[in-house]
Order: structure tokens, then C-alpha cells, then sequence
């Protein structure tokens, strides 16, 4: 067990460099810089600006140092979005909005999905289950952006008797406003477990120990809980880590349909703005948060089932 | 010694083994060719059904899918010989025909609201020398004579009116004045001046989904969209299953060290932020190709600029990333399949590695391939919708139907059309691409066979 904690850690931080060596390459690709404003500053201006971040050197010395500072935890300064504010700064007051709104989204999605799931394996084969079927299927063919625009037409449209949340994000309004942003993060990851729960869960009522607990005469609540979804369960855990990363990704365009100000967003924008310190500290913060998320799921996973040999690869 | 005859119970099933050695010396006289009646007669028990019969068979009797089938060949018909019957282009701007709803008015409806607005407006006012007259009346009638400041006041005053009254009736009652009249939307988006010319007896080809901001008929940019989406999940997949099939079928069949190394790369690129990297990716390596396509010369600038720069980085951009599944499908197809006696077979004649992937084991896991590829699709659809969405996709004014929502975000509320549309193909599309994959899944999985 704890050979393999390590050797997941050790993979996980050569992925992170990799990530890193990655996204230095590519930003340095795209052609544009980030001084490129209205006004277009003098050629001195320029070489001054570039000496002083350093951009004049060749890529090669620049992903050096970049990673020498990384080591001692300097993501260096923003360049143009919030001009020499430190960027690990920036990082740490955004993370936390898109964190909360991801993980409500990711709570209800299971809280919802998983019952459904059970409930359309309950029901296999009957209207329930086809129905479950299709709104699932369907939650799983709509982008979240067209969820979102749904949600907005709905509840800030015509009917005023619907406006009941806010459609653009304001902290200060509570609960309300964190509705639909999470209504619409957490649909597909609802679908997405509520699908994956019935397959698991229909494979685990077939199995000999159902039987066995029907013989008994336990009544079905008890079957389906406590001895075919915990069974169940353990395939469902595996889909979560990648589903935080989905729900994290997902956030960069709910997060700017309903103008939250959160990673995403300004990930997004950091981009279009060639900001490079702001790109490769958000890329680099956002993969490992993924990274690690999927590691201590697969650890988790272990504790959860120890029939699984985790050193076999897993699969 | 006297050869010792075994003695056989009469009831046993064992084969005489003495019948079948002397099978062998059997004089060609023995032997007569087959009459032609009898090669008649002889027809096989069962039609002999090859892999993909079986597989249509079952997969014909899959409502679902085949509905899905159904809607996936007409998208495709849409996306693709859409635009050849629709005289207009996806940047064209039409001129007098911005911000079109997808209904209109006939000329006759109009003109019989036109006339019911003025009628309403003006009875129950009275017109402005009217009332200086009744004022006039009244200053003699107390014997005083009205002051020319007094006459500016009341003309003022009724002019106001008159606008508050205009402009505030026609807003709201408008719609409610057209349901007095029995006047019904007529769908199909036609512009004044359009309607003249139809009127005229010219065919007009109507703006079926309406228009946009700029005069540019939605239908049109949302076969183009589609077709921009259908390419990306088409190629995609396609790129995705050549780069993991290739891979996938090296590692299982090399094994060993190599495999070993080949599936350190595939984790390390399994955990990967996909989502990250390919809105990097996708955006750096647009400008370089559109770059390319300007400078350069030759077959391959051709190609990109067929393609279009900007859908060649997409494809790009998920091949690089998500082929990982489809080599992880066929690493583990090929550790099973190359235990199997024929491959064994195969290499004792001399095969190479590269002709025993090709024609030995790729064509096995055939079935695997054809439901990971089908399967692929919808989420590079997915992608490029949201990559579109956030900018960094396709690029104007080539439309996506991703762009397209961003684009009738800011008008939602009065343009609800614009964002429903778009948003409503691309689900369909997806939607029924998950169907089918999930119908071939079951028709091509041998677990499931009967």
C-alpha cells in the first residue's frame, strides 16, 4: 500500500511537470504578447518590458527559471490582468468561489444520481427505468453551457413568477444565487453517475448474494442500501475523480455565463490576454488539484474494496 | 501373434477406430461425382451469416438506435446538402432583414393592424384645434379673451398627450390588438421588403429560423454549424482511433519492456487535464497553421486550407489528447487475442509483427474499435461546441453552433429563438450519436449474443 502511494506520487508529479513543460511550449506558440493593448507602447517600452520580465530570453532559459522558481513556490507576477500582483495570490482568492460552487454541484449530482440510479435498476425495464433512461441520456448530450442559457431563459425570462433566483452571481444574495450555477454544473455529473449506478447496481443484484439476502426475507430497502449498492458503489467511486475534473472544467463556462468570478473564468480570460504567468499558474494549480483528486480516489478505492490489486494497473 | 480384436460394447458411443483407418485405402473407384440433383438438394440447414449481418440484425431491431440512425442521416443530409438549397450564405448580410423572429406577418394582417393602431389613436382624443376652440368657447362664455401663451400651453399639453398615448398604447397593445383581430403568427421569417416581392409574385426563399443581428439567415449558419461539428467529431474519432489503435496494438503485442514504457506515457497522459491542455493547444496552434497557409505552398497547405486552419487545430488538439482510452481498449483486446492459436500460427509461417497487427488482430477487435470510435464522436462534438462557446474555437465568421450561443447570449431574452436553436441541434446531435453508439454497442458485443 504504501509503495503504491508512492509510486502514484511519483507519477503524479512527473505528470505535473510534463503539464507544466506543456503548457510553457504551447503559450510561447501563440503569437501575440501581452502588451499588445489600444495602445500600442514604443519599441524601447517593449524591450524594456520584456527585459524586465524576463521574456526576452530564449524559451528554453525562461521554462528553466520558471520551474526554479516553481520549486520554491514562486508562480511569479501577473503581467497584464491585475499587473504585478503575485499570481498564487490571485489563485488562492479565486479558487475558493469556483471550489464552492463545483462542490455543491458535485454533492447534489451524487446525492440525486445515485438514488436515481438505483431506483431505475429497481425498476428495470418499466416506464420509470425508460424514462430515467431518457433524461439521462439526454443530460449527458447537452453541453452545460446550453443548460445554463435554458436555465437563464426560464427563470429570467417572461414569466415573472419565476424569477425567483438571481440570474447573475451575487455572493451577497446567499443560497439563492449559488441555484442555478449549480443546477447547471451538476446536471451532466448527475446523468453521468445516475447511468453508471444503474449498470453497476444491475450487475449486482444478479449476483448469488442477492439471492441469498431475498431467502432471508430482508425487505428490499435493506437489499438495495445495504448489500447491492455498497457493492455498486465501488465502480462509482472510480467515475468521481475524473468527474471533479469535469465539474472544475465545466465551470469555465458556467462560471461565465452567470459572471461568477472564479478560476475558470479568469483562466479563460488569462488566455485571451496572454497573461503568461497567470496561464501557466492557473494550468499548473488547476492539473495538479485534478491529479490529486484522481490519486486519492484510486486510494480511497482501494481502502473502500480490498479485493482490488491496485499494483496490477487497476483495470 | 494374432492381432487382438477389442471387443466393443454394442452400446457405446465411441467412434470405430478401426472404420477410420481403413478410411484411408479407399480406391478412387470408391468415389462417384455428385449428381446435379443431388448438388441441388443439398442446402445448408442454416444461411451461413458473416460478423456484420449479425450484427445489422440485431442492431435493426433496436428501436431506438435506428431512430437515432434516422436522425443522424438527416442531420448529416442538413449539415451537408442544406446549404446547396438555401440561396443565402453563412456571411452573407442581408440588408432590411436584420433581427428577423422566425414568424411573420402577411402584408394584408399588417396593414389591417396599421390601420386599427391609427383608428384607436384616434378616437377618443380630441384634435388639437378642437380643444382651442372648446378653451376659446369657454374664456367668452366668462367674458375673457384667451392669450396667445395660453393657446402654446394647451398645444403643448395635447402634444404630449398624443406621444404618451402613441407611445404607450402601440407597446403594449400591439399584441393584444392582434389577438382582437384574429391575426396568427405565419411561420417562417419574411422582411418588409421581402414580403413586397413575394407579394409581387417573385419567390422568395423565406428566413425559415429568422435572421441575426446582422442580417445573416440563422438556418443557414446552423447547417454550417452542424457541418463544422459534424467534421470535428467525424475526424476527430478518426484521428483518435488511428493514433490509439496503432499505439494500443504495439504495446499488447510487444509487451514486455516496451509495453511497459507505452503505458507509463498513456497514465502519465490519462491524467492530464484534457479539458486544459486542449484549450491551449487549440488556441496556440491555430495561428501557426493559419500561418502556414499563408506562407507555405504545396499539397499539405492545400489540405489546411480546405480544412481551415482553425477545425485542423481542433482535430489536432483531441487527437493529441484523447486517444488514450481507444489504446488502452486495444491494448487489452490484443493481450488477449495474441494467446490465440492462430496468431501462433501466423508467426510459425514467417508473418511479421506489423502483418499479424494488421491482418490478424486489428480485424479481431474490430468490434471494439467501431463502438469506441462511434462513441468518440459525440464527446468531440461536445468539445468543440464548448471550446466554440468559449472562443477558442472555430472562429468567425465561420459559424459553430457553439459560437452561435455565445453570440445570442447577450439578446436572449428578445431573441430567445437564436439561443434555442443552436443549443437544440447540437443536443439532438449528440443525443442521438450516444444512441446509436449505445445500440451498436449492444449489437456488436459478443457477451450479448444468443
Amino acid at each position: 500500500m504504501g509503495k503504491y502511494v508512492i509510486k502514484r506520487l511519483c507519477m503524479a508529479l512527473v505528470t505535473i511537470f510534463f503539464v507544466t513543460c506543456l503548457t510553457f511550449l504551447l503559450m510561447n506558440a501563440v503569437p501575440g504578447s501581452p502588451w499588445l493593448s489600444e495602445k500600442t507602447p514604443s519599441e524601447a517600452t517593449l524591450a524594456a518590458l520584456n527585459a524586465k520580465y524576463g521574456l526576452d530570453q530564449p524559451v528554453p532559459v525562461q521554462l528553466l527559471k520558471y520551474l526554479q522558481n516553481l520549486l520554491h513556490g514562486d508562480f511569479g507576477v501577473s503581467l497584464k490582468m491585475q499587473k504585478n500582483r503575485d499570481v498564487l495570490s490571485i489563485i488562492l482568492e479565486m479558487f475558493p468561489v469556483s471550489a464552492k460552487v463545483g462542490a455543491i454541484a458535485l454533492c447534489w449530482a451524487v446525492l440525486v444520481g445515485v438514488p436515481l440510479g438505483c431506483l431505475a435498476a429497481f425498476k428495470r425495464g418499466r416506464l420509470t427505468d425508460s424514462f430515467l433512461r431518457v433524461v439521462c441520456t439526454l443530460g449527458i448530450s447537452m453541453p452545460s453551457f446550453v443548460v445554463a442559457s435554458i436555465l437563464l431563459v426560464v427563470f429570467a425570462g417572461g414569466i415573472q413568477a419565476l424569477k425567483i433566483f438571481p440570474t447573475l452571481f451575487d455572493p451577497s444574495q446567499g443560497w439563492k444565487t449559488y441555484v442555478l450555477p449549480c443546477f447547471a454544473l451538476g446536471f451532466y455529473p448527475m446523468c453521468y453517475t445516475a447511468r453508471q449506478t444503474r449498470s453497476a447496481m444491475l450487475d449486482s443484484l444478479n449476483q448469488e448474494y442477492i439471492k441469498t439476502a431475498r431467502a432471508k426475507g430482508l425487505k428490499n430497502g435493506r437489499i438495495i442500501f445495504k448489500h447491492a449498492l455498497r457493492n455498486a458503489l465501488i465502480p462509482v467511486i472510480t467515475y468521481l475523480g475524473p468527474q471533479v475534473a469535469f465539474t472544475l472544467c465545466g465551470g469555465f463556462v458556467v462560471e461565465s455565463v452567470f459572471s461568477i468570478p472564479g478560476l475558470g473564468r479568469y483562466f479563460v480570460q488569462s488566455i485571451q490576454n496572454r497573461d503568461y504567468p497567470v496561464i501557466m499558474g492557473t494550468t499548473i494549480f488547476l492539473a495538479s488539484f485534478i491529479i490529486l483528486m484522481n490519486m486519492a480516489v484510486d486510494i480511497l478505492y482501494k481502502i473502500a474494496d480490498p479485493r482490488i490489486n491496485l499494483t496490477k494497473g487497476g483495470e | 501373434m494374432a492381432e487382438k480384436k477389442m471387443k466393443r460394447c454394442p452400446v457405446s458411443f465411441q467412434p470405430d477406430i478401426e472404420e477410420m483407418l481403413n478410411a484411408g485405402s479407399l480406391s478412387p473407384e470408391d468415389f462417384e461425382s455428385a449428381s446435379q440433383t443431388e448438388k441441388e438438394e443439398f442446402i445448408p440447414d442454416r444461411q451461413s451469416v458473416s460478423y456484420w449481418k449479425d450484427a445489422w440484425r440485431r442492431l435493426r431491431r433496436n428501436v431506438v438506435a435506428m431512430v437515432a440512425l434516422g436522425v443522424i442521416i438527416f442531420l448529416v443530409l442538413f449539415a451537408f446538402v442544406g446549404p446547396l438549397l438555401v440561396p443565402y450564405d453563412y456571411d452573407q448580410f442581408n440588408k432590411g432583414a436584420e433581427n428577423l423572429h422566425p414568424y411573420h406577418y402577411s402584408l394584408e394582417d399588417q396593414q389591417r393592424l396599421e390601420a386599427e393602431v391609427a383608428a384607436r389613436t384616434q378616437t377618443g382624443t380630441k384634435s388639437v384645434d378642437e380643444m382651442i376652440a372648446e378653451a376659446q368657447a369657454e374664456a367668452e362664455a366668462k367674458g375673457e379673451k384667451l392669450s396667445t401663451v395660453d393657446i402654446a400651453k394647451i398645444r403643448a399639453q395635447a402634444k404630449v398627450a398624443q406621444q404618451n398615448a402613441q407611445g404607450g398604447e402601440s407597446e403594449v397593445d400591439t399584441e393584444t390588438l392582434r389577438k382582437e383581430l384574429g391575426i396568427k403568427k405565419k411561420l417562417f421569417g419574411y422582411s418588409a421588403d421581402e414580403l413586397e416581392r413575394k407579394a409581387a409574385g417573385e419567390q422568395v426563399f423565406p428566413h425559415v429560423f429568422g435572421t441575426d443581428m446582422y442580417g445573416r439567415d440563422i438556418l443557414v449558419r446552423v447547417m454550417y454549424g452542424a457541418r463544422v461539428s459534424m467534421s470535428v467529431g467525424i475526424c476527430a474519432a478518426l484521428l483518435v482511433l488511428l493514433i490509439g489503435a496503432t499505439y494500443g496494438a504495439i504495446s499488447g503485442y510487444c509487451g514486455g519492456k516496451v509495453d511497459a514504457v507505452m503505458q507509463r506515457i498513456v497514465e502519465i497522459i490519462y491524467s492530464v487535464p484534457e479539458m486544459l491542455v486542449v484549450l491551449l493547444i487549440a488556441t496556440a496552434l491555430k495561428p501557426i497553421l493559419t500561418e502556414f497557409v499563408n506562407t507555405q505552398t504545396g499539397p499539405l497547405r492545400d489540405f489546411v486550407s480546405v480544412l481551415g486552419p482553425n477545425l485542423i487545430s481542433l482535430f489536432i488538439a483531441f487527437g493529441m489528447l484523447y486517444w488514450v482510452t481507444m489504446s488502452r481498449i486495444i491494448r487489452g483486446q490484443v493481450l488477449q487475442l495474441k494467446q490465440q492459436e492462430y496468431v501462433t500460427a501466423a508467426r510459425a509461417l514467417g508473418a511479421s509483427g506489423g502483418r499479424i497487427i494488421r491482418r490478424h488482430l486489428l480485424p479481431n477487435c474490430i468490434g471494439q474499435i467501431v463502438v469506441t470510435t462511434c462513441l468518440q464522436i459525440p464527446s468531440a462534438i461536445f468539445l468543440e461546441s464548448f471550446l466554440s462557446y468559449l472562443g477558442v474555437g472555430v472562429s468567425a465568421p465561420l459559424p459553430s453552433l457553439g459560437s452561435m450561443a455565445t453570440d445570442a447570449l447577450s439578446g436572449m431574452y428578445t431573441y430567445t429563438y437564436r439561443l434555442i436553436i443552436p443549443s437544440l441541434v447540437l443536443s439532438i446531435m449528440i443525443l442521438s450519436f450516444n444512441l446509436f453508439g449505445d445500440g451498436l454497442r449492444d449489437a456488436l458485443d459478443p457477451k450479448l449474443k444468443k
